[in-house]
Parts: C-alpha cells; structure tokens; sequence
C-alpha cells in the first residue's frame, strides 16, 4: 500500500463513529470503514470470463497483420 | 509490478488467445479493478462488462500513451473514469437504480465460496449498491478509489483532478454520508 497521510483526531473520532454505524449494520462481517468494506466487495467480484474473450476477438480484429518479410514480397508469396 | 519505464511485462509469447502479450498482461492484472469500479460506479453488470471490454480495447489502441506514464493503474483508471462518466452523461441515468434482480448480482461472488458465505456476499452487494446509488457521482468515485489500496491520494487527487487536500476533505464527508445511508439499507 503507498503511503496515505494519517487523519486529524478530530477526523479519527468521526471515523470511528462511521465505522461503528457499519459495524453495528454489517452483523457477521465487521468493516472498520466504508473503503474496508468496498475493498472486500471488489475482492469478492468475479471478473466475468466473457470479457477477456470478447476482448481477444476485438484485438485480433484490429491488430495489424503479420509483416511480410523481404523475400516474401521479392517472391511475391 | 511492471517497470513503469517500460510498460507492462513483454511477454515472449502471449498466452493462448491473446494476440498481444502487452494487453494480456495489462488484463491479468487490473481488470478485477477496472470492472470492479465500472460495475459499482454505473450500477449495471452488463454495462460495467461492456465498459471494461472498450476501456481495455482503448487501451490496446493507445498502447503508446501508457508507456509514458507512471502507472499502470491509474492510466487505466483515467480511461475507465473518463469512459463511465461519458456514459452516465449520455444515458442520462445519473440518478440509476440498482436492478434487484438476484441472478444478475450472482456472478459477483466468488464462485470458491461456499452457499453462505455468497448468500452473505450478495447481500453485502446489494446493500452496498443501493448505498452508492444514492451518494453523488463524486463521492462514490472517490470511495471507489480509495477503497483500492494500490492508489495513493496523491494519485486519487489527480484521477479526479483535485487538490490531495480537498480529496481528503471530500473523502472524509462521503465516509460518513456512506455510513449513515448504508445504514438505511438495514
């Protein structure tokens, strides 16, 4: 993790509260904070496999063909 | 990490499928974040696929771009935001609600967890949608952001072309509005 200044106390205290409103919402899982909470969704989510294949499709459809070589242009092939 | 000097990782070969090693390795490594951000900001799974399939498309295309940048990521949270915003801007749907429709939060859990825990896991999806849809664009972008431990907030204050210092204000603010609405959801 890059570093991230820390908060004022005053700002502390405020988090605190908000993450014990989370807290005391979330029941079985506990978060301290709201990004806590959204860093556990984001590791939770499956990228959907179809993506990756549309993608390979849509690269393949645009990329440049392979060069001809020299003598493949000097022989006509 | 790759060398930001260099770009991502060439790979000899790209693996099978991929006509291009530099996208793939590109893929591998971000795009649970790129589709994590698009999936939460516009509040749709299949716009968040077809958000995450063009910004990596458009990466491919500006290969070049990227290889004079600092980071990886966030270039390519640069494409994904500007990407998302363009489409909220032109559906005109900035006021979007979640669909609640079970199936199409499924694939959000992971598919190793066992029937409780995705049980417990797509309940926490919703509720932290139905959150984020009632918080302004600005906010749930930075809650996005921040929530990734990989950006700093001096890189979070140039995603969303602010001062670090007013990111952290702003942040503090939407922590709290985040709290007290997803308590709502109870």
């Amino acid at each position: 993790m890059k570093h991230r200044s820390k908060l004022s106390p005053e700002q502390q205290h405020a988090e605190q509260q908000s993450a014990a409103q989370v807290n005391q919402q979330q029941g079985a899982r506990e978060f301290a904070t709201a990004e806590e909470m959204l860093g556990f969704d984001a590791s939770q989510t499956t990228v959907p496999p179809q993506i990756a294949e549309r993608l390979k499709q849509s690269i393949a459809a645009i990329a440049p063909p392979p060069r001809r070589s020299w003598w493949q242009n000097l022989l006509g092939k | 990490m790759n060398d930001p000097a260099k770009g991502p990782e060439l790979m000899e070969r790209p693996p099978a499928g991929w006509p291009s090693g530099e996208i793939a390795s590109l893929y591998e490594e971000h795009s649970r974040a790129i589709y994590y951000l698009a999936l939460r900001f516009l509040a749709d799974p299949q716009k968040a696929e077809d958000a995450t399939h063009d910004v990596f498309l458009k990466a491919f295309r500006k290969l070049d771009q990227f290889r004079h940048e600092a980071s990886a990521r966030t270039w390519l949270y640069r494409i994904a935001i500007n990407h998302c915003q363009n489409l909220q801007q032109s559906w005109h749907n900035r006021h979007v609600t979640a669909n609640s429709d079970d199936a199409i939060w499924e694939h959000s859990a992971a598919s190793t967890d066992s029937p409780l825990r995705a049980l417990e896991t797509k309940e926490l999806g919703q509720r932290i949608q139905q959150t984020l849809d009632r918080l302004s664009e600005e906010y749930r972008l930075l809650l996005l952001l921040v929530a990734d431990q990989e950006l700093s907030y001096d890189q979070i204050a140039a995603l969303v072309g602010q001062s670090t210092d007013a990111v952290r204000g702003k942040l503090h603010r939407a922590r709290k509005t985040f709290a007290v609405l997803f308590a709502q959801t109870a």
